[in-house]
């Protein structure tokens, strides 16, 4: 089972829009074992986000199914946490409320004590107690995501979806992000299964196991799917300069330059 | 905040920003600036008021106004039997019926607000009957709630009722309505159950428009009041100037039309007091 832990079988998603009948993704054929880390890169308008939300649960199908571990997806559950490409923080809610809010409707097996417990210590972890009577007006886009990251892990999900989790962050706080994301995965030693949404070829190969490049939209589908094979933990300023690193690199250059290059002229 | 700026209406943008300390200066004098236009446009009035009283003869002058409203000002709460009581029990008696028929009003058009907003079959269900129904001046359910209560004074509170309905029912199915969808997404992404979506997502996102909405009515019951008094007669400010103009003293008229216009304006600013302290704590 372990090995096909998460499968995606000929899906197809296709939305009624004022233009008529839109095919976002087709023939989407993926598969996750437990435990690893894959990245969905494309163009924007590629549906990987759609693709995200159908693991979610959040998207229905017009074809195919998706199954985790042996139970076909139809609605959101708890055992997926998702970091939304907006935050989507309640604007009402402290940063400890937020985080609360989500445990506490989880987590119904814990105590309100525990609970509380989870929370702090989650929130610890992304360096936010001291922010946690904060309203999210009040946080930077860096520390809001944090808040949203605590959030997805807080409730212990066995799949973590992140959606351009850093799409909208500055390069620096990005890159910060990126080693406080890799150590809390460490310090949890890793169960969960995780899907990253992206446009970021740098990203996608520090953060991933593998990557997969998905074709120009509309009828997009997944174009290639190339393995990382860098070993962890990673370095940030070491890999770059490994030769497996520069092959990947590379490689999704020309895919997402040439192979499936934008209509348009490309700003990526 | 955008709905900020419209329930802010008429004050300066930087009403608040004199109390910080830093412009302290600045702020009195923006401050004084707007006490300066607004005693300005006062004497405008005044003075177009005094002209015009001269020319007309039958309207009464703004002296000879201000000096019956200080007389009714000076003994506002006795009582001489029905047709003859002061201002203040007349105008606390329909400031009673406005709150009452408000009250009642919002108990029925906020959950039915949210109702509409969140179920798109019960908006196509209510927004028809809806949009017949609120075009009817209130006045015209008077002889229902006559028929029905048999009393004039229920039958004023529940023309409030009716007035109370329609401006708070459409902003809360409004703000209920647009809640976006990332907001339903984190409810439904972390399994919340009903009540915690009510009261931690629908309810706080829907607030403010639900504020406007209350605001509205609140307003427009205001004005009702008094045309919905001088149908039903016995006491409240609507019955004083009708039984004013038959007494032909439009001293009293003009006299109350300012005190109604102040009473107005303060229930205004005292909602907008009071909600905006309702929106903080949420």
């Amino acid at each position: 089972m372990s090995a096909q832990y998460l499968q995606a079988r000929d899906v197809t998603i296709s939305f009624d829009t004022s233009k008529g009948r839109f095919t976002a993704v087709k023939n989407i054929n993926l598969t996750v074992k437990r435990g690893e880390i894959v990245s969905i890169i494309g163009h924007s308008g590629c549906g990987k986000s759609t693709i995200l939300n159908a693991i979610g649960g959040l998207v229905r199908l017009s074809a195919g199914e998706i199954v985790l571990g042996g139970v076909t997806v139809d609605a959101p559950g708890p055992d997926r946490g998702i970091v939304f490409q907006h935050y989507s923080l309640l604007p009402w809610l402290t940063v400890y409320q937020n985080i609360f809010e989500a445990v506490d409707s989880v987590r119904v097996d814990i105590s309100k004590g525990e609970k509380a417990a989870l929370v702090e210590s989650f929130l610890k972890k992304v360096n936010l107690w001291e922010s946690r009577d904060k309203k999210p007006a009040q946080l930077s886009g860096g520390m809001k995501q944090r808040v949203a990251i605590a959030r997805a892990f807080a409730i212990h999900p066995e799949v973590l979806l992140l959606d351009e989790p850093f799409g909208a962050l500055d390069a620096l706080t990005k890159a910060s992000l990126h080693e406080e994301l890799v150590n809390l995965l460490q310090m949890d030693n890793r169960t969960e299964t995780i899907v990253i949404v992206t446009h970021n070829i740098e990203e996608a190969i520090f953060l991933s196991d593998r990557i997969v490049v998905m074709t120009n939209g509309p009828e997009a589908t997944i174009g290639d799917i190339i393995d990382v094979p860098i070993p962890r933990p990673r370095d940030k300023r070491e890999i770059v300069h490994r030769p497996e690193y520069v092959e990947v690199h590379d490689r999704l250059l020309y895919l997402l330059m040439d192979a499936f290059a934008a209509h348009k002229k490309s700003a990526a | 905040m955008k709905d900020e700026a419209i329930i802010r209406g008429g004050w300066p943008k930087n009403t608040w920003r004199r109390f910080t300390g830093e412009s302290l200066w600045q702020g009195a004098i923006s401050a004084g600036k707007s006490a300066g236009y607004m005693l300005c446009g006062f004497a405008i009035l005044l003075g177009i008021w005094a002209i015009v009283s001269g020319v007309s003869q039958s309207l009464p002058g703004p002296f000879t106004t201000l000096k019956t409203m200080a007389r009714m000002l000076a003994d506002p709460f006795y009582d001489n039997g029905p047709n003859d009581k002061g201002i203040g029990i007349q105008l606390i008696s329909s400031i009673g019926r406005v709150f009452a028929g408000f009250a009642l009003g919002s108990l029925v058009a906020i959950p039915a607000g949210v109702l509409m907003g969140a179920s798109s079959t019960c908006r196509r269900l209510f927004n028809p009957l809806v949009q017949l129904l609120r075009p009817v001046s209130p006045l015209a359910w008077f002889p229902i709630g006559l028929a029905v209560f048999k009393h004039a004074g229920e039958a004023t509170i529940f023309v409030i009722f009716i007035t109370s309905l329609w401006p708070t029912l459409i902003n809360t199915a409004f703000g209920v309505g647009s809640l976006p969808d990332d907001h339903r997404n984190v409810a439904r992404a972390f399994a919340f159950s009903r009540g915690r979506y009510l009261r931690r997502i629908l309810i706080p996102f829907a607030l403010p428009h639900i504020l406007t909405g209350l605001r509205l009515s609140l307003g427009i019951a205001w004005v009702v009041i008094v045309a919905g008094e001088m149908l039903s007669g016995g006491v409240g400010i609507g019955f004083f100037v009708w039984d004013s103009w038959n007494a032909l003293s439009l001293e009293r008229v003009m006299s109350a039309i300012l005190l109604i216009g102040l009473i107005g304006l303060l229930l205004d600013r005292g909602f907008d007091f009071v909600a905006r302290k309702a929106s903080y704590a949420s």
